[in-house]
């Protein structure tokens, strides 16, 4: 992109290189021995709801309907803004709802996380194309496909010369909601397995009820969270290299790179907040 | 997104700001630890001041990364950074007098993963990218716990989860009314991130100048330390806040004057607005 060259903008999918297939192996297995010789069972089974929940994240942001800097003078079709502040908003908004339905069960929970995900994607594409259709004046149309996916509708007569395509089709939409629903439930999995290994080790180190270290176990498992649901939300991002319709777009097909990333990257952020109460008291 | 970010040469080189960012920034946040050995509280302050050199290398690094074009916008660099760096901070926290230097290496660890991931799996394939992702996660690091030994004058884990609340003239310990208790960590987690993806996302272009974008990481590291002082008056005496609070203020008005000071120096021209006189006996 600039003089100093750039990532390879090539129309097929590099494969990971081989060196980094063994590496991530090699790191997922060394953390989740960690786990298991640090906290035993329960520190093995909450590496491995963080691993999930990672790859829930880097797979959902892959759904959601990207546009950047284009989208805003309605030039590619999505949500005009960085993969970063979307993914950001759909799984904070997941986290909130998941961490508000923990105390009632781990299903209700998951299941708070992912409609309040999803909820609040679903709130932002249909503004976002009150805004394309009434504001801006621009009819919804994909430049990747030719026809919608789920109504059939064609986009060929509706695409302006010159762009991408502009607007967000209903198959955009449809992607839109479900890569929130998976970033909340993502996000929430991992807030809750985190929550779980706190809320039963910090009452036998600082000698207190759980009632007292609650707000202690909450925010740390709410902010650590956030910050692996940020790294997994860029690793995808990086893995999209800017825009991407939805589900439909052949970009989508280069998901299981960023899983793989995402994987590897939960794994070892994990196993630090697992084991983040093992040095407590020890210097 | 096809947009061409482009830099500015000269200025001081990378190399020699990540010396003076990470020595200085250790530094300072070892500077807190007078809090300690004189049981005062008003050396809280250079926790902030930590930060803001910190900032201002991490500035230099997005600079670096973001010219090869990374297709996602410049703020996902310091939403990975931030999110690496808290899960690095917080750890590194757990170890006591160690805390700043175990913080830097756990943030490497972090940070070379996540960088090896995005060059070997996802193949973004950017000979900086494993470099400035370390350095990155490392600045995120050394910014959340740079503030949060700000706001609660010590950088040492069982310190940031307990707090006092005076009760019918009795001071009483809780886990509430501290920096992680009452999730103040989540706000420093918000002020550091976006301080640190501000600078060059708002400086970039042609024409961008060394001296101007880290003049702007310095004034929004000096506006993020004004808020983590008012929060410290929750946490530590009146007078040390008070002083903390001064000097961000004094930081932060000598940076924005040198900001708009820089501003006009590169600017091709400018108005200084002035408001419109009413012409006299009415228009």
């Amino acid at each position: 992109m600039s003089a100093l060259g750039g990532p390879a903008q090539t129309g097929g999918v590099q494969p990971p290189t081989t060196m980094g297939l063994a590496l991530s192996i090699v790191l997922i297995i060394v953390a989740l021995a960690l786990a298991f010789f640090l906290v035993q069972t329960a520190g093995l089974i909450a590496l491995v709801g963080i691993i999930v929940g990672g790859v829930l994240i880097a797979f959902g942001v892959h759904f959601v309907p990207v546009g950047g800097a284009p989208a805003a003078m309605g030039q590619a079709p999505g949500i005009a803004t960085g993969v970063a502040m979307l993914a950001a908003g759909a799984g904070l908004a997941g986290l909130f709802g998941g961490a508000w339905a923990a105390p009632f069960g781990f299903a209700v929970a998951l299941a708070g996380g992912a409609v309040g995900g999803g909820l609040l994607m679903a709130i932002t594409c249909t503004m976002v194309n009150v805004i394309y259709v009434f504001g801006m004046g621009i009819p919804a149309a994909s430049g990747k496909v030719a026809k919608d996916p789920i109504t059939g509708d064609t986009f060929p007569e509706y695409k302006s010369q010159g762009t991408e395509g502009h607007g967000l089709p209903f198959i955009s939409w449809v992607g839109g909601v479900i890569g929130g629903a998976l970033g909340g439930l993502g996000g929430t999995l991992i807030y809750l397995e985190l929550l779980d290994i706190y809320q039963t080790q910090l009452p036998v180190i600082l000698n207190a009820t759980v009632e007292q270290i609650a707000s202690v176990a909450i925010s740390l498992a709410g902010i650590f969270a956030v910050g692996m649901f940020l790294m997994n939300a860029v690793l995808a991002a990086y893995n999209i290299t800017g825009t991407i319709e939805g589900p439909h777009d052949p970009k989508f097909k280069r998901f299981p790179r960023a899983v793989i990333a995402a994987a590897t990257a939960s794994a070892v952020a994990g196993i630090f907040a697992i084991a983040l109460l093992e040095l407590v008291g020890v210097f | 997104m096809s947009v061409k970010v482009e830099v500015g040469a000269g200025g001081i080189p990378h190399n020699q700001i990540l010396i003076y960012g990470l020595v200085g920034s250790l530094v300072l946040i070892y500077l807190t630890y007078l809090n300690t050995i004189t049981n005062t509280q008003y050396f809280s302050f250079f926790g902030g001041l930590a930060a803001v050199a910190a900032l201002i290398w991490g500035t230099d690094t997005i600079k670096h990364l973001c010219s090869y074009g990374l297709g996602t916008g410049v703020p996902s660099a310091g939403m990975i950074a931030l999110g690496s760096g808290v899960v690095a901070a917080i750890f590194g926290a757990t170890t006591g007098i160690f805390a700043p230097i175990v913080t830097i290496i756990v943030a490497a660890i972090i940070g070379a993963v996540a960088g090896l991931m995005a060059n070997h799996v996802v193949r973004m394939d950017i000979p900086v990218m494993i470099v400035s992702l370390i350095e990155l996660a490392i600045v995120g690091a050394m910014t959340v716990l740079g503030l949060t030994a700000m706001a609660c004058g010590t950088f040492e884990f069982l310190g940031m989860i307990t707090g006092t609340v005076e009760f019918l003239g009795f001071t009483v310990q809780t886990y509430e009314t501290s920096v992680i208790g009452g999730s103040i960590v989540a706000v420093i987690f918000m002020l550091g991130a976006i301080a640190i993806q501000h600078s060059f996302n708002a400086c970039l272009g042609p024409g961008e100048k060394q001296d101007r974008t880290l003049m702007l990481a310095a004034e929004c590291g000096f506006l993020s330390m004004i808020t983590v002082a008012i929060i410290s008056f929750a946490f530590i005496g009146f007078l040390p806040a008070l002083v903390a609070l001064l000097i961000s203020i004094i930081g932060w008005i000598y940076t924005y004057v040198k900001y708009i000071e820089l501003s006009k120096r590169d600017a091709y021209a400018w108005l200084d607005a002035k408001p419109i006189l009413e012409p006299k006996g009415g228009a």
